[in-house]
């Protein structure tokens, strides 16, 4: 049943309170319970034997053995196109931030109009919130997960967790989260909103599906206008996740990165992929970038999954940028890529470009003929590549294609340069929030896994400067990184220069938040 | 004094109310070629004795044009579509369909001009073909009908004498294939329902019963009968919703209660949350159409006291006892060709109809298959069925807690309810209501007069009404799409529109609301109003707001009239 006026305000103001906590407490006890059925229903494969070798690492780190991932069901002979529309009505970032209530508004009534949702090739979830364990899985949030993952944040989380979940159980074929708010500006530590991010909703979804699932090869495909900086950063040093972006070359637009040169960590240069687009680029010279480059090398690295991260603002009216691509284009795009999950990013041509855009990447999704959408204004062939763009992506698709199949000879070159450590500074500017961050980023260069990641990071704003420090075990790290991992947790604990230090143990699944004010830990 | 009368596919229900509480009923059957002696003879079955001057309220209730639309038995629609872009038109399954140029987009601005020359030619296509019928839908033509109008006028000047529906007065609802699907069920039973109310009004008259005359609607609120010439698909499917509104009736206020129907092939399955009948969140699927048509939420599944029963062997070697989807004609003891649950409950002495030696007859033999005994056997089958059931109410009201959710406050609202109560109605409930109650923790009620629950439903059925008003304060117009008209907003006496806040959009609705219930003659339901859904969105062009949208959608819902004196009737 709907809710009167007044027990929605209700609602809205209890969402901070005792209330809502209580509610949460016992959807999440209900979920536990939910997941043991799961286990009951899909668990009972085979014992793998990279699991056994896990226990047995548990074993020698003195640490007690988690419960062994479910298998992913097989999904030949699935039909549907799982989809979550979470416009999030009752959120915005400001009134006339473009992050605001009505983003998605002409979209629901486009597909709301279209039908779309009583197709019977399309399979309508709920979302529901991610747990603050998701987030942590992925964040170090400061000062907590509750400051940077508010309700609407978990819930377009969350809503990416259900359709991952209705993916691994084989319900659907191919899933969208068309949800707000977006997240793949955001990076591992959370000081605030950076592009009009704050948690990173596909990492929290890939750390989730590999612990829940023990899948590990995911290639992520950014899409978006703007350079998926926040996902490139997460996942830098993980061989096993393969990130490709294409976006509007970054000495023209925000967020100013994501050149060919940045490759990757020096255990996993050439698992990230940048191509820089010059602006105005049509249809044609992304459809030439997927034909040429991102396909082939996502048929060469064999992806368990591959997300595409999903943004908008490539087309030709959006306010934010300055590309050329169109409704079919962007239909036609993930009908090539054919993505396991796509997930929805920025995109802020609210009327103009968004209502057809999402029906025509539905319909794609979906295998339904996609021919009649189109913008009001849109004809066939109104946009040209220029020469010259077409030579530059060429040369692009060239070099990164060289890139790839170097990668063996180049992590091989790279790690000889380093000893026990890498270690690199940076620089981040959250312009959301106006905070300038400085890192020291260390990594372990171990011979056994990809090597744990430390993180130093003082954060500057206009009143107030904090310094965290974070450490972070990779899911597949070795027994060796996890054990000094966990030492270098401790150690950290008494010294007075970090407001907080945390402690991401993926392998082990357990999260801890030191406050060295209030000297309390809060483990997730 | 009452009358509810519900006629059925093959039975016609009538029952007379004094005084709050049943004082007759009457089941006779349903002649389809004589409908209004079968409604004379109901009439008459609980009124005779009554001067017809004491009757206050007759309400019908009615499946049979419904029936019309599942036997392919209504009248052909040429279907006009101006679909624009989005979907490939091609894809739909409407039959009769002619497309046209044109497009309106989600604010109703004109996207696409349409095409004169193509319009005439299309008409004079549709006359030539043949039909007597067009329905013209336009996408997104609740957001500015310009399109559906002129091509109205059009048929007008070179084909007169055709009957008109036009998409948004049909619905006013987002859902372009479920408004082109209802408009053409309104265009195609219109004289159908016509006929249907002309009969009633014959046998009212045959009997001088001059009390005012009501319709139920599938949403479960009444409707006098010359208003609802004008929306006859609200009430095409009226049978379902009398059977609810009974089982309101006879169950105790305010309690979650799931409905439980059984007839002889199908079992269908209804909800009362905390007093309220569930409504199906989009509207009802009529003759294998998706529709707008405010229906409650209603899950059929195929088991029934004449489903066949079935022993099956698994790969493993054990028997397993099935029962359904399929019906073979009446049950063994009833004369029939296979083991049923009727036979089954029979031989447990749960229920008696037909031949017992007939029954035992048909356990045993299914028995001998299983290799038990004929009571356990009878036993397993009933379990079996009860099993079935108890499965489906829970997978409705897992359903139910898992409907989409667009807002935050949706997301966070713990939906979770479970049944209290499992109120049996239909034929087949006697025996089995119990075992499905114990399953799912429920108290089992079989409601007195549960065999008329529909026609009880009928005769206390209150009005029901909605009302969705769209303010679009940078096109300065509303609409309220019930009616179907764009309205400029300097009409609404708001002052300064750009200053509209929420609230003023809510005074606003309950004005119309007002308006409208006067309008039905329901005046006295208008306090109960509820405001189901309000919010505002800003227009922002550049960085700046030019304007804001309003969606406020009242209804009065579904209830029962005062003069009704519930209480425990189990
Ligand atoms: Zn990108
Ligand atoms: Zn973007
Ligand atoms: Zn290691």
């Amino acid at each position: 049943m709907k809710l009167g006026l007044g027990k929605i305000r209700d609602v809205l103001k209890t969402g901070s309170g005792t209330g809502a906590q209580e509610r949460k407490k016992e959807q999440v006890e209900g979920r536990n319970k939910a997941e043991k059925e799961e286990i009951l229903k899909v668990g009972n494969e085979e014992d793998k034997p990279e699991n056994e070798g896990n226990e047995m690492e548990l074993k020698k780190t003195g640490l007690e053995a988690k419960e062994r991932p479910l298998s992913p069901a097989d999904r030949t002979g699935t039909e549907k196109t799982g989809l979550i529309f979470f416009p999030a009505f009752d959120w915005a970032i400001s009134p006339t931030h473009p992050e605001r209530e009505e983003r998605l508004l002409y979209t629901r009534d486009q597909i709301f109009e279209e039908g779309l949702m009583d197709l019977p090739e399309i399979a309508e979830y709920k979302p529901r919130l991610a747990e603050y364990r998701d987030v942590a899985r992925v964040h170090f949030c400061v000062p907590d997960i509750k400051a940077q993952a508010t309700t609407p944040h978990l819930i377009a989380a969350g809503s990416c967790l259900v359709l991952g979940d209705a993916l691994m159980k084989a319900e659907v074929k191919n899933a969208f989260a068309l949800v707000r708010p977006p997240g793949h500006h955001a990076m591992t530590v959370a000081h605030g909103n950076r592009g009009f991010c704050n948690i990173n909703n596909e990492a929290i979804l890939v750390e989730y599906l590999r612990k829940k699932y023990g899948i590990r090869r995911i290639a992520i495909v950014d899409t978006d206008v703007h350079h998926g900086d926040g996902t490139q950063e997460i996942f830098y040093n993980d061989p096993d996740v393969l990130f490709i972006s294409f976006h509007q070359d970054g000495r023209t637009l925000y967020p100013g990165s994501g050149f060919i040169s940045e490759l990757g960590g020096p255990k996993a240069l050439g698992t990230t992929i940048n191509i820089p687009l010059p602006p105005g680029t049509p249809d044609e010279g992304i459809l030439y970038v997927l034909d040429s480059l991102v396909l082939p090398i996502l048929e060469d690295f064999k992806p368990e999954l591959v997300l595409n991260s999903a943004g908008q603002d490539n087309h030709y009216t959006d306010p934010l940028a300055n590309m050329r691509f169109s409704a079919q284009g962007y239909a036609k795009l993930n009908e090539k890529l054919a993505p396991d999950m796509a997930v929805l990013e920025g995109g802020y041509a609210i009327q103009s470009a968004l209502p057809y855009v999402n029906t025509g990447i539905i319909l794609a999704m979906a295998g339904l003929d996609y021919s009649c959408v189109r913008e009001p204004d849109f004809k066939p062939g109104m946009f040209v590549q220029a020469a010259r763009d077409r030579k530059v992506l060429e040369e692009t698709v060239a070099a990164q294609l060289e890139n790839w199949e170097n990668r063996d000879r180049l992590v091989e070159a790279e790690v000889t340069k380093h000893g026990d450590f890498y270690s690199r500074r940076k620089q981040i500017f959250y312009d959301t929030d106006m905070i300038q961050e400085l890192q020291e980023e260390r990594i372990r260069m171990c011979p056994d896994c990809q090597g744990y990641k430390t993180i130093d990071s003082s954060a500057h704003r206009s009143t107030n400067d904090s310094r965290i420090f974070g450490i972070s075990v990779p899911i597949y790290a070795c027994g060796n990184c996890q054990a000094e991992a966990r030492e270098e947790y401790r150690k950290r604990l008494n010294l007075p220069q970090y407001e907080h230090v945390y402690l991401q143990d993926k392998k082990q699944d357990e999260y801890r938040a030191y406050n060295s004010r209030t000297k309390q830990e809060t483990i997730y | 004094m009452l009358i509810g009368i519900d006629v059925g596919g093959t039975t016609t229900d009538a029952v007379l109310i004094r005084n709050g509480e049943v004082c007759s009923a009457a089941k006779v059957s349903t002649e389809p070629g004589k409908l209004l002696d079968s409604l004379l003879e109901a009439l008459d079955a609980i009124s005779k004795d009554v001067p017809p001057e004491q009757l206050e309220r007759v309400v019908f209730s009615t499946t049979v044009i419904t029936n019309l639309i599942a036997e392919g038995k209504t009248d052909r629609v040429a279907l006009v579509l101006i679909p624009g872009p989005g979907i490939n038109p091609e894809s739909y399954s409407f039959p009769d369909s002619f497309y046209l140029k044109g497009a309106m987009d989600y604010r109703g601005r004109e996207i696409q001009p349409l095409d004169e020359t193509e319009i005439r030619k299309t008409v004079d296509l549709i006359r030539e073909s043949g039909f007597a019928r067009a329905a013209i839908i336009s996408k997104f033509g609740q957001r500015n009908p310009s399109h559906e109008l002129e091509i109205g006028e059009i048929f007008r000047e070179i084909y007169p004498g055709c009957k008109l529906e036009l998409g948004h007065t049909v619905s006013g609802k987002l859902n372009f294939p479920r408004r082109i699907a209802t408009a053409m069920l309104a265009s195609a039973t219109r004289e159908r329902y016509q006929e249907f109310v002309e009969k009633i009004r014959k046998a009212l008259e045959e009997r001088k019963i001059r009390a005012p005359v009501f319709i139920l609607k599938a949403d479960g609120g009444t409707l006098p009968v010359e208003k609802s010439i004008e929306f006859p698909v609200e009430t095409i499917f009226s049978g379902p919703a009398a059977s609810m509104i009974g089982a309101l009736a006879l169950t105790p206020q305010g309690q979650t209660s799931v409905v439980v129907d059984i007839g002889g092939t199908t079992t269908d399955l209804a909800l009362i949350l905390s007093g309220k009948p569930l409504l199906a969140s989009k509207g009802a699927k009529l003759g294998g159409f998706l529709t707008h048509v405010r229906a409650f939420a209603v899950r059929s599944i195929a088991v029934g006291g004449d489903s066949v029963v079935r022993v099956r062997k698994t790969d493993t070697g054990k028997k397993l006892i099935t029962v359904g989807p399929d019906r073979a004609g009446p049950a063994y003891s009833m004369g029939g060709e296979e083991t049923t649950p009727t036979d089954a409950l029979n031989v447990l002495g749960l229920i008696k109809v037909g031949d017992p030696e007939r029954a035992s007859e048909a356990i045993k033999a299914t028995a001998s298959c299983l290799g038990k005994s004929e009571t356990e056997t009878a036993s397993l089958i009933v379990e079996k069925a009860a099993q079935t059931i108890a499965d489906a109410v829970n997978e409705m009201f897992l359903e139910w807690e898992q409907e989409p959710a667009y807002r935050i406050w949706e997301v966070l609202q713990e939906k979770k309810a479970r049944p209290q109560n499992v109120v049996g109605i239909g034929g087949g409930a006697k025996g089995l209501i119990d075992g499905i109650a114990k399953k799912l923790d429920a108290r089992p009620v079989i409601p007195e007069y549960a065999e008329v629950g529909n026609a009880i439903g009928a005769a206390v059925a209150r009005p029901t009404l909605t009302l969705n008003l769209h303010i679009d304060t940078e096109q300065k117009i509303y609409s309220v799409a019930e009616e179907g008209e764009i309205v400029s907003l300097s009409a609404a006496n708001l002052g300064n529109f750009n200053k509209i806040r929420l609230e003023e959009a809510e005074t606003l609705a309950s004005k119309l609301l007002r308006e409208r219930a006067e309008n039905f003659g329901i005046s006295e339901y208008a306090g109960e109003a509820e405001i189901v859904n309000s919010e505002v969105f800003n227009v922002v062009n550049g960085w700046y707001t030019s304007g804001r949208l309003f969606d406020v959608d009242m209804q009065i819902p579904a209830g029962l009239i005062p003069a009704w004196k519930r209480r425990e009737k189990a």
